[in-house]
């Protein structure tokens, strides 16, 4: 499947600002069961530098310094990409959770890729007892890994409430969970706290996810949303899967891959910092039309 | 003939000598500095303890409390934890001695720890061999929140990343020295010992050249020099980033960056432009060659670090990225200081270099490791358990450890629990009682636990190692850990060499100073601070003398001009906000005094305008005398007393009165003691515009076409021109000639007139940005302002246009803001980010 995605981050600031200096994580890269086609970035107003480079784990960071004045900014990035993933097959993995985690603790690698990246606390997830005891549950000993991860990720889906008034970006993970209720960065933030407070790797996923409008219905422009999930490392065999708990479903070819790491401060799509004082508006549009 | 006088000092003097070694008894098993395993005293602390017992116990007592005198009077100081206010330093009066055999094994045995740590650090941010080849596990390296992602793969320039490096020692039971902890984020300490050793040799000049003390100056020398010769500049300008006053070492970090001869400065001084940093100065952006950081990794850049820091630079990393800026320590360094590391550091050692540590650190077992948890587990009691990333164990404090076996069933069983969960957060290690040194009580030697921590510098030459250091001493005797606090002690270090030593000072000989006036230019958050510095000692002055000039008219009160004059008065300090603006004319007169001096919920208060001025004071201490900063803390005390105590007229007055006594020292000293550079004119420029705006102000209520005698008369007492008025005029107040001494007359220092021509010479004197050769907006105001003002004639003043040269003196104020003090930059918090499913 080939999507065609659009993601419009639009600023509207009280006074002018003049002077800008961000970083962008917009562009999405070749990744496991999928494949970027084309990319592309436009700015208002017009940045006087703009650099890309790639982070730590791999994704793709666009520097911009702006020094025209402007009361608004506009960030559009459209990419094409091609998805065609092989639904992992839960049954391979004979891996119980325990022994996982000692393959995590002892792994000897620092590349991008290795668990050792993913077992500890990060900014948005610290060290939650209550998620772990709550996770705990499905972890019974020597149960396999993914399979205790996947009745986590439904119990997720059962027990929490989707509701979008309830958390902004910034509402730690405690209150979600406190809450029960919360959006998909608040479920993925959670379920990662749940697995690393048992000592097993979990790592942040942001991206796409196709919506399919109701039945005779058009699709709504700009109607779709960024989205997070989580992907676990199972072991060496069979190395990262995803699970997605806001839907209880493992990744698929609705899913697209925008950026991977260890929460969500990691990969925010857009961080900086501006000379200008007053207030600003954000407003996100996201289109993810796939090709017939 | 015999001398007995001599004789009998003689013996006193082996008495008291006797009763100091006889009286001294070091703590069963644990190593003293002293007293020698063997039981014998150690040579050098004979031939100190010699030395001191020639002083009479007199001598000795004066001679102590010199040096208490000289930190109080040098303000030494420093902040425990989490506390709003400094504490004098507490300095132990005895230094730790170290021979000079036994000091070149801690310097062999530093060298190689630090060899090591650079070398492991250049390793984890690079190839990653140590974890490739097995000596290290990925996951004791990544659960430090030091590890940085972001500053994975950046060389810094130089090619290393360590420039400056403590460590902390203590003596293990079998009496040599051994590692307690690695510093190697941001070290502090080196000013203090610095600061110890100045007030030690002064206290005791012959003690001190006698027992042959090896130098600390030509360390910092080197350190500097090693600095300097990273950066690719031949005059680098090198900056102390600090996170600023409120920070618990700040007295240290403004003393070492005066002594090295370092800008100190604050992320909001600096700038990231073009892959480089850039200080904020009045005369523009002027680079930074390199950071010598107090600040933390994590806050070092919140664009690409911790977005919620305040103290950092926004695109610092990406500036290390393009090898714009020399930081040290390099970024991510802290990731060494983790105790999971400690456990590692023997195999590191033998895996990198072949051999093992000189100095052997604490036996440590990172529960990580199968077997290591095992141990850890099966040893649990004898054990000391403690967060591998200085993170918490139960609900223990960050950093401190516990011992197994203090624990009851429960919390062993939870602590259990969690070690078996996620080993990889825990670490046991062997039980360490810190080893002693004397320290002088009530006249006598005591054993005390005791930290040293030394320090390494970087330098063209390879590592130097500080020959001293800073010696931390506890109150309580079974201490496995000291940090500065209640009851701790700070000591000097003594290294002592066989033979006399070669003085050498950081002060240059003679022909090689380079004759210098100016230093550098001015940090814009430090003028913007000067600046408001003078406005609000301004400000208090105005309010004190319309409370000073109220209280003495209710003194000398009659049922008439109570009605009348104090009305205007009292209305004035309710429209500057000494008092709540519409009850300020109904309050009683003496509840408007107690008010206007004491209030803390009145902005215009003689106490909150003196309490902004402290806190302005604070960002800028570092470049007042200590007298200006001790006078702002008496005028603070003097006025901080409960605004509900009763209060008499005459006490009122008095109280305005020796306020404003405080007040004209203050500026006594700015004129008399303060450079003639860019700070003082922003101080000046700060006083000179309210002053301005203050006889405006004045003159429009008490100078007006109608206004009695009486009022002229009082509008003479709030600016200070009584006398002047008195000799030049022989008849009584009228408003022409009050209006041109309080507004025109240029020679009246009180006068607006007087403030413009100030104000004019300091714009002209402070650096232009234009190449235009068109005016700046602060110049442009004051041109002409000073030519309306030069132009009027008293009499002919309405007071429309005496609100406009008000208004214009608000207008310059903000010119001079936006022209000079560049503003900060705000970090965007996506916080409204919609569009999450």
């Amino acid at each position: 499947m080939i999507y065609d995605i659009r993601h419009l981050t639009t600023y509207e600031y009280a006074s002018a600002v003049t002077f800008s200096h961000c970083a962008l994580r917009l562009l999405p890269i070749d990744g496991p069961g999928q494949r970027l086609l084309q990319s592309r970035l436009a700015i208002d107003p017009v940045p006087a530098e703009m650099e890309e480079r790639t982070c730590f784990f791999g994704n793709r960071v666009t520097s911009v310094t702006i020094n025209t004045s402007h009361r608004e900014l506009k960030i559009e990035a459209r990419s094409s990409v091609e998805v065609n993933r092989t639904a992992p097959a839960a049954g391979r993995s004979l891996n119980s959770w325990e022994d996982t985690r000692e393959a995590a603790f002892s792994n000897d690698n620092l590349s991008p890729n290795s668990p050792s990246h993913f077992l500890h606390p990060s900014r948005f997830v610290p060290r939650f007892r209550p998620a772990t005891d709550y996770a705990r549950q499905s972890f019974s000993p020597q149960r396999l890994v993914l399979q205790s991860a996947i009745e986590l990720m439904n119990r997720i889906r059962d027990d929490f409430r989707y509701d979008p008034k309830s958390t902004v970006v910034s509402t730690p993970l405690s209150e979600a969970f406190e809450k029960r209720r919360g959006v998909c960065q608040d479920f993925a933030h959670i379920m990662i706290a749940g697995l690393r407070g048992l000592g097993l790797p979990a790592a942040y996923i942001s991206g796409y996810l196709r919506t399919i409008p109701p039945k005779g219905k058009p699709r709504l422009e700009g109607a779709d949303a960024s989205h997070a999930w989580v992907s676990l490392w199972c072991g060496r065999e069979m190395g990262w899967v995803g699970l997605d708990p806001t839907n209880a479903i493992l990744i698929g070819d609705d899913h697209i891959i925008l950026a991977r790491g260890r929460d969500y401060s990691d990969i925010s799509p857009v961080a900086g910092i501006i000379l200008g004082s007053g207030e600003q508006e954000v407003d996100v549009k996201v289109d993810v039309i796939p090709r017939v | 003939m015999r001398a007995p006088g001599r004789k009998m000092t003689e013996q006193s003097k082996l008495r008291r000598l006797q009763d100091l070694i006889s009286g001294y008894a070091p703590l069963p098993g644990i190593p003293d500095e002293f007293i020698g395993s063997d039981n014998i005293p150690r040579a050098h602390w004979m031939r100190f303890l010699d030395a001191l017992t020639n002083l009479t116990p007199e001598d000795i007592e004066n001679r102590f409390a010199a040096a208490d005198r000289h930190i109080h009077d040098t303000g030494v100081s420093y902040r425990a934890h989490g506390e709003a206010s400094e504490q004098a330093w507490p300095l132990s009066h005895v230094p730790l001695l170290i021979g000079e055999d036994e000091w070149r094994q801690i310097e062999t045995g530093v060298e190689q720890r630090v060899r090591l740590l650079e070398h492991t650090l250049a390793d984890i941010y690079g190839e990653g061999r140590l974890v490739k080849d097995g000596v290290l596990p990925a996951a004791a390296v990544t659960g430090s929140p030091d590890f940085l992602h972001a500053l994975h793969g950046v060389k810094p320039p130089g090619g290393k990343f360590l420039q400056f490096y403590a460590v902390d020692l203590g003596r293990a039971p079998d009496g040599r020295w051994w590692v307690l902890g690695d510093r190697t984020q941001a070290p502090s300490g080196s000013g203090y010992a610095l600061a110890n050793r100045l007030v030690m040799s002064r206290a005791f000049p012959a003690l001190y050249r006698d027992m042959n003390v090896e130098r600390l100056a030509p360390f910092f020398q080197a350190f500097r020099s090693g600095l300097a010769a990273i950066a690719t500049r031949s005059d680098p300008r090198i900056c102390l980033l600090s996170p600023g006053p409120l920070s618990d070492t700040y007295f240290e970090q403004a003393y070492l960056a005066r002594y090295l001869g370092f800008l100190l400065v604050e992320g909001g001084d600096l700038t990231m432009r073009d892959g480089q940093v850039h200080v904020r100065t009045i005369a523009g952006l002027k680079r930074a060659d390199v950071l010598w950081r107090r600040i933390d990794s994590d806050f070092a850049d919140p664009l690409e670090l911790n977005a919620s820091s305040r103290l950092g630079v926004p695109g610092l990393v990406e500036a290390l990225r393009d090898g714009g800026v020399v930081v040290a320590n390099a970024l991510g360094s802290g990731v060494l200081e983790t105790p999971a590391l400690m456990s590692f550091m023997p195999s590191i050692c033998k895996h990198v270099f072949g051999e093992a540590l000189a100095l052997p650190n604490i036996a440590t077992w990172w529960c990580g490791q199968k077997r290591a948890r095992a141990e850890v587990l099966e040893g649990f009691d004898g054990m000391a358990i403690a967060g591998a990333f200085g993170n918490s164990v139960l609900d223990l404090p960050p950093g401190q450890s516990i011992i197994g076996a203090s624990l009851d069933a429960a919390r062993k069983a939870r602590l259990v629990e969690q070690i078996t969960d996620r080993g990889i957060d825990f670490v046991g290690q062997e039980v360490v009682h810190l080893s002693t040194t004397p320290v002088w009580v009530d006249g006598r030697l005591t054993p005390r636990p005791f930290v040293l921590r030394v320090y390494a510098a970087a330098t063209a030459d390879g590592w130097k190692i500080m020959p001293g250091g800073f010696a931390r001493i506890s109150d309580q005797n079974d201490a496995r850990a000291v940090s500065m606090g209640e009851g701790v002690q700070a000591a000097d270090v003594w290294v002592l060499a066989d033979k006399p030593v070669v003085v050498t000072t950081l002060l240059p000989t003679d022909d090689n100073i380079r004759i210098r006036r100016i230093m550098g230019n001015l940090p814009s958050r430090a003028a913007d601070n000067l600046f408001w510095l003078g406005r609000y000692l301004e400000r208090a002055e105005a309010t004190l003398r319309l409370v000073r000039c109220l209280t003495g008219r209710l003194l000398n009160s009659d049922a008439r001009s109570e009605a009348q004059d104090l009305a205007g008065l009292k209305g004035l300090l309710g429209a500057s906000g000494a008092a709540p603006f519409k009850q300020a004319l109904l309050m009683p007169p003496m509840r408007l005094t107690a008010t206007a001096l004491h209030s803390k919920d009145d902005f215009g208060s003689a106490l909150s305008l003196v309490l902004d001025a402290q806190r302005a004071a604070s960002f800028i201490r570092e470049r007042l005398s200590l007298d200006t900063w001790l006078l702002i803390g008496s005028l603070q005390e003097r006025l901080d007393v409960d605004v509900e105590a009763p209060l008499s007229e005459s006490g009122a007055y008095e109280q305005a009165d020796s306020a404003l006594r405080v007040l004209a020292a203050i500026s006594g000293l700015a004129q008399e003691n303060m450079n003639r550079v860019a700070g003082w004119r922003f101080l000046e420029a700060g006083r000179r515009i309210e002053r301005g705006i203050n006889a405006c102000r004045l003159a429009r209520n008490f100078a007006r076409a109608a206004s009695p005698a009486e009022d002229l008369d009082i509008l003479l007492d709030l600016v200070d021109s009584q006398i002047s008025y008195r000799s030049r005029y022989l008849m009584g107040v009228a408003l022409r000639p009050v209006q041109d001494i309080v507004l025109l007359d240029p020679y009246n220092p009180r006068s607006l007139a007087f403030q413009i021509e100030r104000l004019k010479e300091h714009l002209e004197s402070l650096p232009i940005l234009n190449d235009d050769g068109m005016l700046e907006a602060p110049r442009r105001l004051m041109v002409k302002l000073a030519a309306d003002v030069a132009v009027a004639e008293a009499g002919k003043l309405r007071t429309d246009m005496i609100l406009g040269y008000e208004q214009t003196l608000m207008a310059l104020a903000d010119a001079i803001a936006v022209r000079y003090f560049l503003q900060g930059p705000h970090a965007v918090h996506a916080d409204k980010m919609s569009g999450l499913a």
